[in-house]
């Protein structure tokens, strides 16, 4: 019986791999297969590490036959950000910036994901420097949303969601600074987690916002990102990174605890919000009375300074993103402009050149609001309505386990569609006090739009280091939803590409 | 209290990025768009709250111990280096009169 | 241009030090696990946190901070619980990242003081009612407050190739050598309380006696492990208005702090005295041409866009980890002083010397081991003189030298006990130096012993005094100052062995009787 590695999960997958029902090579050359049929249209790939992915097959098939133990990614074929760093592959940021850059060393998240066994696919396309919602930004080429490839995939992990949503890899790993794995996610129909701050490493993460950045995994079953996230965290806090926190591996053996008797939290604001679509809100109107279903009691809360995450977001991260990003001035690494008299006008000329339209626009405004008068008006009070913000979140898991939302205010927008700048930034409205606060938030499926007929979602969000709660209600709203792949079983591949190679033999 | 093109060039010299003429005025238009938008922070009610620099609750003192650990061998370090000299990153002249005696 | 001491006279100078110390001692760098060593081939200290790799992150050296705290709790300075560290932007490739990783406001250590005790010719250059209250002999203590001890990290070395010494100007490219690049580096500012050249350089010395007792770095100004900026202005005696003040850079020793602010202090006397203005400006000093040269003027403030480095936790010291660093101080520098003085009667120079320099202290308190009173200030005086003399010389360290403090005590041993004289001594030492043999056995090799015999002198003395007729006219005649020259004859008579003591005793008791 021929089986189709998209209609598998990685736990499967893995399980398959380690009783021998097919070798990680094999998943490997199908994972292959499928990026080489598929890619053509999501273009999802900035580069596809073929040798890298069948050595690291090999040694997980050697490890078997030799009686070793596996990683419970065994097989496993991930793909990950091109924000992260991975010895034998460039790491570009989808910037002209990084375009030749070779991976020096290897990030904490990648090779986590790796000492569990995961096979390495490649790097996956991104807004530059994460600066997007659409990676549109991308220095080399859009990607395409699997669902409609006249759609972005939403950003700015785009790559990483949409390598999933068309069954090119079962997991993927991005990074979100405001959104840009729930968002993505939710344009593309697949799960996105965002756990929280300090969970997992950034070390070997090229940093937008330091106090925003978090790394996460993608796939099509909660299962898939609980199984994931197991292995992110499973080394314990990283000693490279000051800001990563221990936490339990426990994310696969709670997520099927009942939700019976929680609470989950409903904003009713929120759901009136200007530019939330329709179909986006009664799918979430839906998704509640999931939870209802298994006896979760929904309870109104009220986040009151919320609505000053926008503005409070876009102080702090293009400020981080102008500290982070001074570093590119061509010396000992990236663009340098040729020719130049002196230093001043290389790095200033390599940066101009090495950085698109949006990287430039952050850092200047970072670097604005940094200066000596203005960051008193602007960052020092960002950082005082971030502590009132998180301090809502507190008070309100006083009286809720979980917060359910929309994850994107509407389904995946056309190429173009959004072209203001400014107006692009509200992409991230349900998304980006969850970065401010610094805890989690996960984006769940719940099937296609009546009005667009395209992906929609819902985001839970969670307490700071709840995020095994986390999981619990996103498999419990997966349970009760069929997102197009059959009641409870998770997101469906995108229909134009399911069954495009991959087959396992 | 609105950018002028001249404040945002001196921003732009600062960030080190060269702009083009055009991009001056479209960067200058942009600035004072964003700068708008985040208007409504000085608005916000915050005395007396402290602010929240580090998201990560209580964490504190975090350090490693004094134990050397392996960095990088030259070529690894010079990998990505548009510019090296034996044993060194070059850069050009930084006054620029170089080769004026 | 007027002298120092003339242009103290009508100008009051304000001068403030920055210090620059790298913590040498330590392992690894500030944020990194590279090796923190000075003689590696370039680039061969370096990983992704210090070349600033993209997605590299700091992680701070424990180590280090404890260093810190122990400098802070040294110079009085209130250690603070609460603190961050901050980012400092500035564009040029010595900072990996375009950004120095420092503290912001508030730093590890605030609100310090060292008391200087400022002594001999230097104490001159404070014209007296000027603030400090002068004992008998022209010396006076004088407080420096310390605002602030903070931790950071150090720049790359750059080398400009195609310029002038190595200078920057008309270079026509730059080498960087990231082996310095993070490592460990405190930052120390006083406030402006200093008033003379002397008070800075003093104030250097003390600071430096302090971290090497710590142990926290080889303080080496020569190699630039740890550097002084001086900042200084001046204003007419009485006035209460501070003046512009210049900044001083490339000090690389002591002498270079105290010439190149009194050259800079009667310039701007000069300037300010024929009506001119002083700009805020730094300057380099140039010992070879003994003046100051502009560097940059400072227009406007710079705007280093600093902020909290979100990329570090914050800092919230707890009493056991301040009490623990407490407890690491060895005794410092002013407290060994005053006991070798109260307990070994040393003269205060000798004491300060030797309890300054934590090798030689520790040099010291093994020679003098159960000693008296009297042997040991001989066997200081022999550490101060002879070995510091010969350790000069050699351009070695006292740790590095094969002489052995239990010598030095057999040489003092036998000053002491006038069995050889002071000059015999001086060439005791040098024989020893170079044979490693006992002073006792090189003495009894070469028969050198001092007569201190008075019946074997005295036949000597008479000799002499029947020779030098002239001379002892002179002495009669009121000279007295001539038994010097006397006592030399008898000591070449007696082929230096007699005991020049005695002699003079002998010499004095016949001219007089
Ligand atoms: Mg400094
Ligand atoms: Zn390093």
């Amino acid at each position: 019986m021929a089986t189709e590695l998209d209609q598998l999960s990685a736990s499967a997958i893995a399980a398959g791999v380690v009783a021998g029902d097919f070798t990680a090579t094999e998943v490997a050359r199908a994972s292959l297969a499928a990026i080489e049929a598929r890619d053509g249209e999501v273009a999802a790939f900035l580069q596809v590490s073929p040798e890298l992915a069948l050595a690291a097959a090999k040694a997980t098939d050697d490890a078997i036959a030799a009686g070793e133990k596996v990683g419970p990614l065994a097989g496993v074929p991930v793909a990950f950000k091109d924000n992260m760093h991975l010895v034998g592959t460039r790491t570009t940021c989808a910037s002209r910036m990084l375009a030749d850059y070779d991976s020096t060393y290897t990030a904490t998240c990648v090779s986590r994901l790796l000492d569990a066994g995961a096979t390495p696919m490649g790097k996956t396309n991104m807004d530059e420097f994460a600066f997007g919602s659409s990676t549109e930004t991308s220095h080399f080429h859009r990607t395409y949303n699997p669902w409609d490839t006249e759609r972005v995939p939403g950003g700015s992990s785009g790559g990483s969601a949409a390598s999933v949503a068309a069954g090119e890899v079962p997991v993927s790993l991005g990074s979100d600074t405001g959104g840009s794995i729930r968002q993505p996610a939710a344009l593309c129909g697949v799960v996105g987690m965002k756990p929280t701050y300090g969970a997992v490493s950034r070390y070997g993460v090229v940093a937008f916002g330091s106090s925003l950045d978090q790394v996460g995994p993608f796939g099509r079953t909660v299962g898939d990102v609980a199984l994931a996230m197991n292995a992110l965290v499973a080394g314990g806090r990283d000693p490279r990174d000051c800001t990563s926190q221990d936490c339990p591996v426990d994310f696969l053996e709670h997520l099927d605890d009942p939700v019976e008797g929680r609470r989950v939290g409903i904003i009713p604001e929120l759901m009136e919000a200007k530019g939330l679509t329709d179909e986006v809100k009664s799918a979430v109107e839906g998704a509640a009375r999931t939870l209802e279903s298994q006896g979760a009691e929904l309870v109104e809360v009220d986040l009151p300074h919320m609505g000053d995450s926008i503005a409070a977001y876009y102080v702090i991260g293009p400020c981080e993103a102008f500290s982070n990003l001074a570093r590119f001035d061509g010396v000992r690494y990236g663009y340098q402009e040729p020719g130049c008299a002196t230093l001043a006008e290389q790095s200033s000329r390599s940066r101009a050149a090495g950085f698109g339209p949006e990287a430039k626009r952050r850092q200047m405004l970072g670097a604005y609001l940094l200066s000596s008068g203005v960051y008193e008006k602007y960052y020092y009070r960002a950082q005082q309505a971030r502590t009132l913000i998180t301090q809502d979140y507190a008070a309100a898991y006083e009286r809720v386990d979980v917060i359910l939302m929309p994850a994107s205010p509407r389904s995946a927008f056309k190429f173009g569609e959004i072209s203001d700048p400014t107006e692009m930034y509200l992409s991230d409205m349900y998304t980006i006090s969850i970065n401010i606060a610094g805890n989690g938030g996960i984006s769940v499926p719940l099937g296609l739009g009546a009005d667009t007929h395209l992906p929609v979602s819902a985001q839970l969000v969670g307490p700071a280091f709840k995020d095994r709660s986390l999981l619990t209600f996103a498999r419990a709203l997966e349970r009760g939803t069929d997102a197009g792949a059959g009641m409870g079983d998770g997101a469906p591949v995108a229909p134009d590409f399911v069954g495009r190679g991959g087959d396992l033999a | 209290m609105a950018l002028s093109q001249e404040d945002v060039a001196g921003i732009a010299e600062y960030a080190q990025i060269a702009l083009a003429d055009d991009e001056l005025a479209e960067m200058t238009t942009y600035m004072n768009e964003a700068v708008d938008m985040l208007a409504p922070i000085l608005e916000y009610d915050l005395d007396g709250v402290d602010p929240t620099f580090h998201p990560i609750g209580d964490l504190s003192n975090v350090m490693r111990p004094d134990e050397p650990t392996p960095g990088l061998d030259l070529d690894t370090a010079f990998a990505n280096a548009g510019s090296t000299r034996e044993r060194y990153f070059r850069v050009p002249s930084i006054l620029g009169d170089g080769g004026v005696a | 241009m007027r002298e120092l001491p003339d242009v103290l006279k009508d100008w009051e100078a304000v001068i403030g030090l920055e210090v620059h110390c790298e913590l040498t001692t330590l392992e690894t760098k500030m944020f990194c696990g590279c090796p923190n060593t000075h003689d590696a081939e370039p680039n061969a200290n370096v990983c992704p946190v210090c070349l600033g790799m993209p997605g590299a992150l700091p992680v701070p050296n424990k180590a280090a901070i404890e260093s810190i705290v122990r400098a802070g709790l040294a110079c009085n300075c209130e250690i603070q619980k609460h603190s961050m560290f901050y980012r400092k932007h500035y564009f040029y490739p010595d900072m990996a990242k375009n950004f120095q990783t420092t503290q912001g406001p508030v730093a590890f250590c605030m609100y310090g003081h060292l008391d200087l005790d400022v002594a001999g010719e230097g104490a001159a250059e404070r014209p007296d009612g000027t603030g400090v209250d002068k004992a008998a002999d022209g010396s006076y203590t004088t407080p420096v407050r310390i605002l602030r001890i903070h931790m950071e990290e150090d720049a790359a070395k750059m080398n400009h190739l195609g310029g002038e010494e190595g200078r920057i100007t008309s270079a026509t490219e730059s080498l960087i050598d990231y082996n310095r690049c993070g490592t460990p580096l405190t930052e120390l500012v006083t406030e402006p309380d200093l008033r003379t050249p002397e008070e800075a350089r003093l104030f250097m010395e003390k600071l430096r006696r302090i971290y090497l007792t710590l142990g926290i770095s080889d303080c080496s100004m020569e190699h630039g492990s740890m550097r002084c900026d001086g900042n200084v202005s001046l204003r007419r005696r009485g006035e209460t208005r501070l003046g512009t003040k210049t900044e001083l850079k490339n000090i690389n020793s002591f002498k270079s702090l105290h010439d190149g602010l009194a050259y800079e202090i009667c310039r701007q006397a000069e300037v300010l005295e024929e009506g001119g203005v002083i700009y805020q400006e730094t300057r380099h000093w140039e010992p070879s041409r003994r003046r100051t040269v502009v560097m940059r003027v400072k227009e406007t403030a710079d705007d280093y866009r600093l902020f909290p480095d979100p990329d570090l936790a914050p800092y919230d010291l707890t009493d056991e980890f301040i009490a623990h660093c407490a407890a690491e101080i060895p005794e410092l520098p002013d407290a060994k002083r005053d006991r070798y003085m109260a307990d070994f009667g040393l003269k205060r120079a000798d004491a300060e010397q030797i309890a300054g320099d934590p090798d030689c202290a520790a040099f010291f308190e093994e020679a003098v081991a159960g000693e008296t009173t009297k042997g040991a200030a001989t066997v200081a005086n022999v550490i101060v003189n002879d070995l510091t003399g010969y350790l000069n010389a050699a351009g070695i360290a006292i740790s590095e030298t094969s002489i052995t403090p239990a010598q030095v005590k057999s040489l003092a041993d036998l000053l002491a006990s006038d069995a050889i004289s002071s000059n015999q001594g001086r060439e005791v030492f040098g024989l020893m130096a170079e044979s490693g043999d006992d002073p006792a056995a090189i003495v009894d090799a070469r028969g050198m012993r001092q007569v201190s015999d008075t019946g074997a002198l005295e036949p000597i003395v008479d000799a002499v005094l029947a020779r030098c007729g002239e001379q002892v006219e002179q002495y009669r005649g009121g000279n007295k100052r001539v038994v010097g020259f006397l006592v030399g004859q008898c000591m070449k008579d007696s082929k230096g062995k007699g005991n020049p003591k005695l002699f003079n005793q002998l010499l004095t008791a016949k001219l007089e009787a």
